[in-house]
């Protein structure tokens, strides 16, 4: 349960960044908000709290749009996690392997490359709306001269194609294995 | 008249209502062309390449770009919020767009004024929405595939990202425990299209259909074939089909598409979706006989 620190607008984020300061989190708040980032002061549950007893809820989805802008204005925070469930992110990555191809998922993202050539043949799955965009981005390129997905993705699914993306680089460098 | 809501990968694109139609690998719609790739875009073409050969109205479409920042999203949310009642289609498919759960809600209440609730679709991160918000019951159909239904199944995550891992790592021989959890949380529409190498179709918490034929491993690398099931099956229901019937249909032609296209790893969605005329053709008609007949069957004392 959160103890909001103004108006319930119906703002529902299921995400929370914590901050090391008041400071911190109301510069966070304002970086935020020039930006049109959706957000909104909160003091975390007890099970959550780390550093001052105030953060800021986001929407979850956002958090590496939120970790870059934040980044990019030196407004230093702890972490971001989820309001509820697990903290962590998935970690697993599954390879499969079509012959000339090869298919690297990383939670619910698919990316597949060519063997030979690193050319990225495919991206499948996911649900948010940065991914097309990056599919559209990333198609027909080699791997090394393709957009990185943590670089102009905005959600989780980004997140998610990253890792499928760096799995990816890694085993094309290793000759496709 | 089905009305397909989503994103497409353009920056400039106001929110676009009209007629889509799919010319090669270009989605054309109110003077705008849009690439047909994974996404809504794919979802609409496979939609309107089914209405078509079925003779029925092309689907109506809202479509507003989106490059992840979710400004375009929100215009889709307010829109529907402010005017689902008076669209008052008779399906709704609800696609590619940021996932945000209080506008989420917002949505399926404007759905629940119209004189008829429409028959409610989500895929993509519509389903994450509406899973996490805690109203997947208030939706129709959803069209998981294997990650998507263990998020559906952990009852805390709420977003595929964080799924439990122990969930996330389970193979399709767990999809009943799976369909079976996602039912008990309430975090399944009442019916559920889970597509995979093996696609399941579970209605009221119990699975009624596995299709696995024609085999075509590629099909799961390439982006858009889960959205293509999406789309044909909100252009059957809305055709008059049942959703069971629908679901059976739309995942037999999917994988009969990526045979008669000869899918590869590299196959692009449109040379998927552009053989779906020459499915339904040789198809359709023998499909739709089979779910009468299954449906006598199920119906005998």
């Amino acid at each position: 349960m959160f103890f909001k620190s103004e108006k319930n607008n119906g703002f529902e984020g299921g995400g929370l960044v914590l901050f090391e300061s008041v400071e911190g989190a109301l510069s966070g708040e304002r970086a935020l908000k020039a930006e049109g980032i959706e957000n909104r002061l909160v003091a975390p549950p007890p099970e959550l709290r780390r550093g001052c007893d105030l953060a800021l809820e986001i929407n979850l989805v956002e958090k590496p749009a939120v970790e870059r802008m934040l980044g990019s204005r030196q407004v230093h925070f702890i972490d971001i996690l989820p309001t509820r469930g697990g903290t962590e992110l998935l970690q697993v990555v599954q390879v499969t392997d079509f012959g000339e191809a090869v298919m690297v998922k990383a939670g619910n993202m698919k990316l597949t490359f060519d063997k030979v050539s690193g050319v990225v043949l495919n991206i499948s799955g996911g649900g948010c709306p940065d991914i097309p965009y990056l599919h559209a981005e990333m198609l027909a390129k080699p791997l090394d001269r393709a957009p990185r997905p943590r670089e102009m993705g905005h959600t989780l699914c980004s997140l998610m194609l990253d890792r499928a993306y760096v799995q990816s680089l890694e085993i094309w460098k290793n000759g496709g294995r | 008249m089905l009305l397909i809501c989503g994103t497409a990968p353009r920056k400039d694109l106001p929110l676009t209502e009209g007629e889509a139609i799919l010319q090669g690998d270009t989605l054309r719609i109110g003077g705008a062309e849009i690439p047909c790739t994974q996404g809504t875009a794919a979802l609409v073409s496979a939609a309107g390449a089914t209405l078509a050969f079925l003779r029925q109205p092309a689907p109506r479409t809202l479509l507003v770009g989106d490059d992840g920042s979710g400004k375009g999203s929100r215009l889709l949310y307010e829109h529907l919020i402010g005017n689902l009642p008076r669209i008052a289609p008779q399906v709704v498919v609800l696609h590619y767009m940021l996932p945000v759960m209080g506008l989420m809600r917002k949505v399926s209440e404007s759905a629940s004024k119209a004189k008829k609730r429409p028959f409610m679709i989500a895929d993509a991160a519509a389903m994450y929405a509406a899973k996490a918000a805690g109203i997947a019951r208030e939706f129709d159909l959803f069209t998981p595939d294997l990650s998507e239904l263990a998020f559906l199944a952990d009852p805390q995550a709420t977003h595929p990202a964080y799924v439990s891992r122990h969930l996330f790592e389970s193979d399709s021989s767990r999809i009943p425990e799976l369909v079976a959890a996602a039912y008990a949380h309430g975090s399944a529409a009442r019916t559920l299209v889970v597509k995979g190498s093996t696609d399941h179709i579970a209605q009221d918490g119990r699975i009624v259909e596995r299709l696995a034929e024609p085999n075509i491993p590629a099909l799961e690398a390439i982006g858009g074939t889960g959205d293509t099931i999406s789309g044909m099956v909100g252009a059957l229901v809305s055709a008059g089909f049942d959703a069971v019937t629908a679901a059976r249909i739309a995942v037999r032609a999917n994988r009969t598409a990526g045979l008669y296209a000869g899918a590869t790893p590299a196959t692009r969605i449109w040379q998927v979706i552009e053989t779906l005329p020459r499915v339904f053709a040789d198809h359709l008609d023998k499909w739709a006989r089979q779910a009468v007949d299954r449906k006598i069957e199920r119906s005998a004392p």
